[in-house]
């Protein structure tokens, strides 16, 4: 066998980067893509941390009640050291799920944009994994707009297009609740112009 | 967005029971004008129209018909099916009632009530083709409408269980192709087998007349686009047939001179020798299984109905467990039967597959205790997939399912081929729906790395796990991590296979991707059918340099993957395969290397 598994060698590298979102941006990648024009709202990183750290919060209660529980029970069948060590849970939890709640935000920030150019939706999406979605809009069944608490908070708004196919569907999230809306509307417009059998 | 090359040209020629069809008790050509009591003639004749009439330029509607009733032979099958459910009762109450004469008079009452409801059903619901509707009534205790716009139907099948036809009716199922929310199907058990035909030609002519209204409608947009294609001939012929009661005036044939001559072809019949491939699928082998689980539950239900202690089959089961070797030798029986019992079952579902083509649809039929055929409208099939495992890569053979837009539960539904030789599936499926795309395009060398550490790695894990349990806990640990261990080897040959299986391909009109090795599957998919691509990285990916790429479609499964691509080769696949939509967001310098 003469590959390597994790065979790469650093390619294009920095070449190919293109300059607007500048070091840690996804362009950076060896994939031939372009950055979509269109960042989302800054907000949505406020939106993204709420989020992220409230599941935070959550987990780590949650852990915590967990190990108080195995603690004061000390079940039988559990080996001697489990309940010895089970404080080192909540901790771990709390350890490894706060930082990335603080992380996610930014990194997202900086992974999420969106761009709608030759009735062609182009949007990429991710953090440590990434996905690139290109909708075009003769193929558009449905166009949603959606907000949810924060998000109305915030003024934030999600936009949801969707196709005959779920694989071909895209989500915009995080955009201005202006921006969303006139992109809202003028894909609705424009899918009616295009309409063709859309499957 | 038509397709010069698109395959069958829609029919031109009106439906109507095709010449030549072997519809009991109707002439071929009697349908619309021959001794229907009823007066409703399938679709309307252009001068009967109704007071409210159309506009100029929209399709006559046929007359409402009178409301019509299922045949009464379900009399007999409706109780007859429901008595599986009154039979425990009905032992229950003879047994509890000692069978005394008093618990005959309520086992008697019980049957009488059952036909007494057959027999309500039967006389309040009623059905009928009402201008563009199929209404479905239902008076017993409210009344109730369903209506089915015809526009709607996408295909409808007839079924005859093996009760159904010894009496000579059928029950036809209309597939709206509605989704999971609204449930706008319909049924209607128990017609007689020409009715069912009758009705089945009479709702797929309107599904024929929307597509033509649909196709003129594009061809007017337009405007002779493609001159090749057929949408404006065809909405013509259409635009002058939509007037003419099906069967009247020229046979199809007369009317169009090319494509399809005849009405009906019967594309291919299964040779029964070869549903001995059946088991190579893997299909139904847990039936021994299936069946042994089945008997307990039924020894247990029928323990209380029958007041056998439910204890004594508890200690039953003990017994058995006391005695390893009979539970062993069980064990050796059930899988000794499986491959018997898979075929039979494989036989028993795929009886005679015939797969035939008839007025722009695909039917396939088979099966031996229930006759089942299945509809797939042309117009909507956009390519198909070809499966094979590996037992079945051994034996070469393999299977079919056609890929359909708007077909729900389309893995029982829209199959081609059951487990037939590879060649003949090629060949028929290269005839029913167009030949498969060969000259795959193999996956950078990074993605057998990929394959390989996925496919070995989980089970070393385990594996290693195991092994740490054995040492600190106890040496029966050992077991498990053997078993890892040996997995994991298998795994090498495994992940090289999947690696081998990956493949895409685009020919300028379909596009193909390939994956699995254990279940192998190949998509042929029209290029019209892509609705959008999504392209996925995951973090392991991005170190290698490959991404996924999944072209959305519209039909099947909903999206078809072509794992592992290298990231330039992926990007430009898409771009290939659809070159407007992604013209404008390759990078430049990309575009210059990958052309």
């Amino acid at each position: 066998m003469s590959d390597q598994p994790g065979g790469h060698g650093d390619g294009t590298g920095g070449a190919a980067a293109v300059a607007r979102v500048g070091e840690r941006a996804p362009g950076r990648g060896r994939v031939p893509l372009r950055d979509p024009a269109n960042p989302i709202s800054r907000k949505a990183i406020v939106l993204w941390l709420l989020e992220q750290l409230l599941w935070a919060a959550v987990l780590s209660g949650g852990s915590f009640l967990l190990a108080r529980w195995i603690d004061g029970d000390r079940w039988s069948w559990l080996p001697g050291w489990v309940p010895d060590h089970i404080w080192w849970l909540p901790v771990a939890v709390a350890a490894i799920l706060f930082p990335a709640a603080i992380v996610e935000p930014f990194w997202r920030y900086a992974v999420h944009r969106w761009e709608f150019g030759d009735d062609v939706v182009y949007a990429r999406s991710g953090w440590v994994s990434r996905e690139w979605a290109f909708v075009p809009v003769s193929r558009i069944q449905t166009v949603d707009k959606a907000q949810g608490w924060f998000e109305r908070a915030l003024g934030l708004a999600t936009v949801e297009i969707r196709t005959a196919s779920h694989a071909g569907s895209s989500t915009i999230r995080g955009l201005d609740y202006e921006v969303a809306a006139v992109l809202a509307e003028s894909l609705a417009r424009r899918a009616e112009e295009l309409r063709d059998d859309a499957t | 967005m038509i397709d010069p090359a698109e395959p069958p040209p829609l029919r031109p020629a009106p439906a109507g029971p095709v010449p030549g069809e072997p519809s009991e008790g109707l002439p071929p050509e009697g349908l619309p004008s021959g001794g229907r009591p009823l007066g409703g003639l399938p679709p309307g004749p252009p001068g009967g129209q109704r007071p409210g009439l159309p506009p100029p330029g929209v399709p006559p509607e046929p007359l409402p018909e009178p409301p019509l009733r299922l045949s009464p032979k379900v009399l007999l099958t409706d109780p007859i099916r429901m008595l599986p459910s009154l039979f425990l009762p009905l032992a229950g109450v003879l047994f509890l009632g000692g069978f005394s004469p008093g618990s005959f008079v309520w086992a008697a009452f019980g049957v009488v009530g059952s036909v007494v409801y057959a027999a309500l059903r039967w006389a309040t619901f009623t059905y009928r083709v009402a201008g563009d509707r199929l209404e479905l009534t239902r008076a017993l205790v409210s009344r109730s409408v369903r209506t089915i716009p015809l526009e709607r139907i996408r295909g409808v099948d007839v079924s005859t269980p093996p009760l159904h036809r010894l009496l000579g009716i059928a029950a036809l199922r209309i597939d709206t192709g509605a989704g999971g929310e609204d449930k706008q199907e319909g049924e209607l058990d128990g017609v007689t087998v020409a009715e069912a035909e009758r009705l089945k030609a009479v709702l797929l002519w309107h599904a024929r007349a929307r597509t033509a209204r649909r196709a003129r409608a594009e061809a007017a947009r337009e405007d002779g686009a493609a001159p090749v294609s057929s949408p404006a001939g065809t909405a013509g012929g259409h635009g002058t047939a939509l007037g003419v009661p099906p069967g009247a005036g020229g046979s199809p044939a007369e009317r169009h001179g090319a494509g399809e001559a005849t009405p009906e072809r019967v594309l291919f019949v299964i040779p029964r020798r070869w549903l001995a491939y059946g088991p190579l699928s893997g299909a139904y082998l847990l039936t021994p299984f299936a069946l042994a689980a089945g008997a307990v539950g039924v020894a247990f239900q029928w323990g209380t109905e029958l007041r056998i202690d439910g204890r004594a089959v508890v200690s039953a089961g003990e017994w058995l467990w006391g005695h390893p070797a009979l539970l062993v030798a069980v064990l050796v029986a059930l899988v000794l039967a499986m491959p018997v019992a898979g075929a039979v079952m494989y036989a028993v579902f795929n009886w005679d597959f015939t797969l035939r083509a008839r007025e722009g649809y695909l039917v396939a039929e088979r099966g031996l205790m229930t006759r089942r055929s299945v509809s797939l409208e042309r117009r909507r099939i956009r390519g198909f997939e070809l499966v094979e495992g590996v037992a079945e890569r051994w034996a070469g053979v393999a299977r079919a399912w056609a890929i359909v837009t708007g077909l729900g539960d389309s893995q029982t539904r829209g199959q081609l081929m059951p487990v037939v030789p590879r060649a003949v599936v090629l060949d028929v499926v290269g005839e029913a729906v167009g030949p498969i795309v060969t000259g795959l395009r193999a996956h950078p060398p990074a993605a057998r790395g990929r394959r390989l550490f996925r496919a070995v790695f989980p089970w070393l894990a385990v594996a290693g796990c195991a092994a740490v349990a054995a040492s600190v806990w106890s040496p029966l640990w050992w077991a498990p991590a053997v078993v890892a261990l040996l997995l994991a080897a298998v795994g090498v040959p495994l992940g090289l296979d999947r690696y081998r299986s990956l493949g895409h391909s685009y020919d300028g009109r379909r596009l193909s991707v390939r994956s699995g090795s254990l279940r192998r599957s190949q998509a042929v998919v029209e290029k019209r059918a892509v609705v959008g691509w999504k392209l996925t990285q995951t973090c392991f990916q991005r170190r290698a340099g490959l991404l996924t790429v999944i072209a959305g479609v519209g039909a099947g499964s909903g999206g078809y993957a072509a794992i592992d691509m290298g990231e330039a080769e992926g990007v430009a696949f898409a771009a290939e395969v659809t070159p407007d939509w992604l013209a404008s967001f390759v990078a430049a310098e990309a575009a210059e290397t990958a052309g």
